[in-house]
């Protein structure tokens, strides 16, 4: 199969003008040196861009005629490149997720790019620039189907018997949409400092008014708040529009999602490859009973998507819902938790009081050797932070309340932080190693804590984390993580050799 | 519980030699440019790194065991902070021996066992004489093997 033809104007364009306009500069900056011996004025200058976007032009065109791809009952094989040629075939049953996304003129022309996700390697391991929209849904629909019957096929009969029944058009059943109160919710909600850079221009409009301290404060406090103010827009527009139209669906064994309002994403999770489910509540979230989902499958890099990692996430809804959801995904309890040991509290409390003496004492230095310039209600400034010594013992018990784990008949669930509550849920045969960690503070006599991090094949956010358990629970934990891996292991290999009753859920999550 | 070759402290004990050389060859450019104390800064910075590194060569050494268990592997290292690790046959993607320059003039040798996780995804096992490498590489290829069947790691 080609690639839509349309993507050759598309790709030359866009790619066109970026090299135009970068040879256009390259040849300014250097039109009054003496690094070139012909004068680069005029026409010169305009023939260099025309030829090099001509060039561009060409290297489309053959990019076109290069690129074949096909999906068969093997797996999907492509066939690309222009000076080095490569063909690669990408075997069904490795493929994790296959995401389609459309920027708005991409929807104008009616094509999208579609990215085909392993588990393998750093980068995408498909990427089709650019298929029609149709073409593209056809892509997912068939590598859902084919994956279904390949692995009938390979590893067992019944399966085959199962596809039979629902061939066609699967049925579409929606999990969850986000409704406009709800995206409205959540864009107000959201404050994301990853938009600072974004706000890099922002502080040059700020009046500011040197000379006076009280002046240089009252500056400042403004700065910070207009820094603050505008954060919060970014986000809640960025928010609003990476999420406008959520909608999650389920097709048989796989999960659906759509959202987007100018940049259009639709993408698919297999269920057989879920690795973790983490659920978020942040302070706010958990005032009003509401909740965020995640699901993560090992398919894409660290940081490679918008959302850093993790694409399919129900992004609010009430707690009980989100619930519900993660159990449709994975059937799990949840639990109760077991704290860590109150002792661990009362190392916080001492971390806290710690942490804000040295501020404190590195304030005070500060001031004895520089001098504090400025009125004389600052001169007690350096003593601020042991002001915030009666919160130390609060923070300590809020951090300690908030954490947890528990080990259940086929998931570990772990419970960590107070500001972003995050509970995540690790099927236990999707462990792939266990690690226990005692910092030397940990390992003093007096506290006698340890860390286990329960590690999966995730690729988005951090591994789960039983955080200052006692010594000697941490160790029965590690060992009990494996030996869990393993019953849960051999269950499979038995429910793999005879046939089970329970239908998709056990069919799905096997393979 | 296997420990290591003792020849091992040898290896990492060069490695500390070498660290230290560089932190006194810094000190000594740091003096000459900007301080102009003394070349006796840059004995003493080297001096302490060497010491430092040699008390941490005999701890790692002594911390440092390891086991091939029924159903995984399991590790026990780290001078500061103890790392217990157990990473389970089913998920060893694949094993390498390594021998680098100093471990070859040695006769040692390691092990590095890769896994799918996103954390501890490599475990190197130093300080193996080259047999016993190749015998645990056998092995635990071997057990890799045994246990996955057609469970899929990812």
């Amino acid at each position: 199969m080609k690639l839509h033809p349309v993507s050759i104007p598309y790709r030359g364009l866009s790619r066109g003008a970026s090299v135009g306009f970068m040879l256009f500069f390259v040849s300014q900056s250097l039109a009054g040196t003496d690094a070139i011996p012909f004068a680069l004025v005029g026409p010169t200058a305009v023939a260099i861009a025309v030829l090099g976007v001509a060039a561009v032009v060409a290297w489309e065109v053959a990019y076109y005629r290069r690129f074949e791809y096909q999906l068969g009952d093997d797996g999907l094989e492509l066939a690309s490149g222009v000076l080095s040629r490569r063909n690669r075939e990408i075997p069904l049953r490795r493929i994790q997720n296959v995401d389609i996304s459309r920027n708005v003129v991409q929807r104008a022309l009616g094509i999208a790019a579609v990215d085909v996700e392993t588990a393998g390697g750093g980068t995408t391991e498909a990427s089709l620039r650019f298929v029609g929209y149709d073409e593209a849904k056809r892509l997912q629909r068939e590598i859902q189907r084919l994956k279904r019957g390949a692995g009938g096929s390979a590893a067992e009969g019944e399966d085959g018997e199962m596809t039979a029944s629902d061939e066609g058009a699967a049925a579409e059943e929606e999990l969850f949409a986000l409704a406009t109160e709800e995206l409205l919710l959540l864009s107000a909600l959201s404050f994301d400092f990853r938009y600072l850079s974004l706000l890099a221009f922002g502080p040059a409009a700020v009046p500011f008014v040197p000379g006076f301290a009280e002046l240089a404060f009252v500056g400042g406090v403004m700065l910070v708040a207009v820094l603050l103010v505008g954060l919060w827009a970014i986000s809640s527009a960025m928010t609003f529009a990476r999420y406008y139209g959520f909608r999650l669906t389920r097709v048989d064994d796989e999960l659906r999602y759509e959202r987007g309002l100018l940049q259009r994403y639709d993408g698919s999770i297999p269920l057989a490859k879920v690795q973790t489910v983490t659920l978020t509540e942040n302070v706010l979230m958990r005032r009003v009973g509401y909740a965020t989902l995640a699901v993560e499958t090992a398919g894409y890099a660290p940081g490679q998507t918008p959302s850093g990692g993790s694409e399919a996430a129900v992004p609010l809804a009430t707690r009980e819902r989100v619930l519900g959801l993660a159990r449709e995904i994975e059937a799990f309890d949840l639990p109760t938790f077991e704290r860590p040991p109150e002792r661990a509290r009362t190392r916080y409390a001492v971390r806290y009081g710690l942490v804000l003496a040295g501020l404190a004492g590195g304030l005070f230095s500060v001031r004895e050797l520089v001098g504090f310039p400025g009125p004389d209600f600052l001169a007690f400034a350096p003593f601020a932070p042991l002001a915030l010594l009666t919160l130390a013992p609060v923070a300590a018990h809020l951090k300690w309340r908030n954490r947890g784990y528990a080990v259940g008949e086929d998931h570990a669930v772990t419970r960590n932080g107070f500001w972003d509550r995050t509970i995540k849920v690790v099927p236990l045969y999707r462990v792939q190693t266990v690690i226990e960690t005692r910092t030397p503070f940990q390992r003093r006599r007096r506290w006698r804590l340890a860390n286990v991090v329960i590690d999966t094949a995730s690729s988005a956010g951090s591994a789960a984390l039983a955080a200052d358990l006692d010594r000697e629970t941490a160790a029965e934990l590690r060992e009990l993580v494996g030996e869990k891996l393993q019953a849960s292991l051999a269950e499979r290999r038995s429910e793999g050799t005879d046939s089970s009753p329970d239908g998709t859920q056990g069919n799905a999550r096997r393979d | 519980m296997e420990t290591l070759n003792p020849r091992v402290r040898l290896a990492w004990a060069i490695g500390a030699v070498v660290t230290a050389a560089f932190l006194g060859v810094g000190a000594a450019a740091t003096d000459r440019f900007v301080l102009g104390v003394g070349l006796w800064i840059a004995v003493t910075v080297a001096g302490l790194a060497l010491a430092l590194g040699l008390v941490f060569v005999v701890l790692r050494y002594r911390v440092w065991r390891f086991a091939v268990r029924d159903d995984d592997l399991y590790l026990e290292r780290g001078v500061l902070t103890r790392v217990n690790t157990v990473v389970p046959y089913v998920r060893v993607q694949h094993v390498d021996t390594q021998r680098g320059p100093v471990e070859r003039a040695l006769g040692l040798s390691s092990v590095v066992v890769y896994t799918a996780g996103s954390r501890g995804a490599d475990v190197t096992v130093p300080g193996l004489t080259p047999e016993r490498a190749d015998d645990l590489q056998e092995q635990l290829r071997r057990l890799a093997i045994e246990s996955e069947r057609e469970i899929d790691a990812v």
